[in-house]
């Protein structure tokens, strides 16, 4: 979905981009993977991997299966597997995870809890 | 039996000998019919459904973008009125490279060469997009400057710089990233919205263009000035509802199709 090492994006599997100069308003719900570079403003839910990019602005609650976060959230962050947060990331809201990694610099407000059961969950339905 | 359309410009003086290599070449293949040329005053739908009503098995229309845009709609319309129960392919012949772009897509050649693809019969069926009641077959058009779009009623989308947004069916006008998965055969229609960065320092827009796309159902656009361009031929007023129609078109394409 993204390079880890240059931060690039690949749009190849992303069913939605939310381009830069875009602002949305509302419940975003999508099946697919999702990368935001704009605004949103609601909520935001996917069963797939969601990229928020490091100048984007999300006043939303959160909720997917991995993530990547690298700009500015206010609202919690519910995610059943991986999340992964970059240096330039600003949250402010509740965050739940079963894995989590954070970059030095990252700006974290809020409680943050460690979800094992949900990944565990996930993997039994899978199986 | 096989019915040919002559758009009203196809039958000026200037394209006298090209029709009468289209003509020749059609009569050489084995495909002759009833040729009716419309006028100004003729109505295009009407002349289908009487065709129809007289048992004609495929309609082919010749001349450009504009007339296989009207063809499409009063196929789409007559299915829809049930008045067409069986399948009837529409085949196309370009005249001229003015307002042609979309026989290209369709792998269609121009003028005499066209007739071969229509005799190898090669059909296609496509989702059809439709904007309140007029369907299209490529994209529907307009700029984003003052324009609101609302998607399938659970969210709005706002557009911050200049550019344009595009409802696309089959991605042929506009540059829609491959990626993106767009096609005319799975029930989906795509929003496409190309923006320019605003800078208020420069008094052109900045060059690096910005992408979004975004899957839906159905939307609703609403422009106060604007009106929305579909298949680069026919504008509606806003506000227009826009979604996949419930009924397809089976057309004939050439094997050098590009989707």
């Amino acid at each position: 979905m993204f390079n880890k090492e240059s931060g690039q994006i690949n749009v190849k599997e992303a069913e939605t981009i939310i381009g830069p100069s875009i602002k949305v308003k509302g419940n975003f719900h999508g099946q697919g993977n999702i990368i935001i570079e704009g605004m949103v403003e609601g909520s935001i839910k996917t069963d797939k991997f969601l990229l928020i990019g490091d100048k984007s602005k999300i006043t939303a609650n959160i909720e997917a299966k991995d993530a990547k976060i690298g700009g500015e959230v206010n609202g919690n962050i519910n995610i059943s597997g991986y999340l992964e947060i970059n240096a330039s990331a600003k949250i402010s809201g509740e965050i739940k995870a079963s894995q989590i990694s954070v970059a030095r610099g990252a700006e974290l407000n809020g409680q943050l809890i460690m979800n094992k059961n949900s990944e565990a969950l996930s993997s039994q339905k899978k199986a | 039996m096989h019915i040919y359309i002559y758009d009203t410009y196809v039958s000026q003086k200037k394209n006298n000998s090209t029709i009468i290599k289209i003509e020749t070449r059609i009569t050489d293949l084995g495909l002759n019919g009833k040729i009716v040329r419309l006028s100004m005053l003729s109505s295009l739908f009407e002349v289908v459904q009487n065709e129809i009503k007289k048992g004609a098995k495929t309609i082919t229309v010749v001349g450009n973008n504009n007339i296989l845009h009207n063809a499409i709609n009063a196929l789409a319309k007559l299915k829809s009125q049930n008045i067409i129960q069986k399948t009837i392919p529409l085949g196309f012949i370009p005249v001229g490279k003015v307002n042609n772009s979309i026989a290209f897509n369709l792998g269609l050649s121009l003028e005499e060469s066209a007739c071969d693809t229509i005799s190898a019969r090669r059909i296609k069926t496509f989702d059809l997009g439709q904007a309140n009641d007029h369907y299209f077959l490529t994209e529907a058009i307009i700029g984003s400057r003052g324009t609101s779009v609302n998607i399938d009623q659970n969210y709005s989308i706002e557009i911050l710089g200049v550019g344009e947004i595009g409802v696309v069916n089959l991605p042929i006008l506009s540059e829609l990233p491959k990626e993106a998965g767009s096609n005319a055969e799975d029930g989906i229609l795509e929003l496409f919205i190309k923006t320019t960065e605003n800078n208020k320092f420069l008094p052109f827009p900045n060059k690096n263009m910005k992408q979004s796309i975004f899957s839906f159902t159905e939307l609703t656009i609403q422009n106060k000035t604007k009106k929305v361009l579909l298949d680069k031929t026919f504008e509606i007023n806003t506000p227009v509802k826009i979604s996949i129609a419930p009924v397809k078109i089976d057309l004939i394409v050439g094997k050098s199709l590009k989707f």
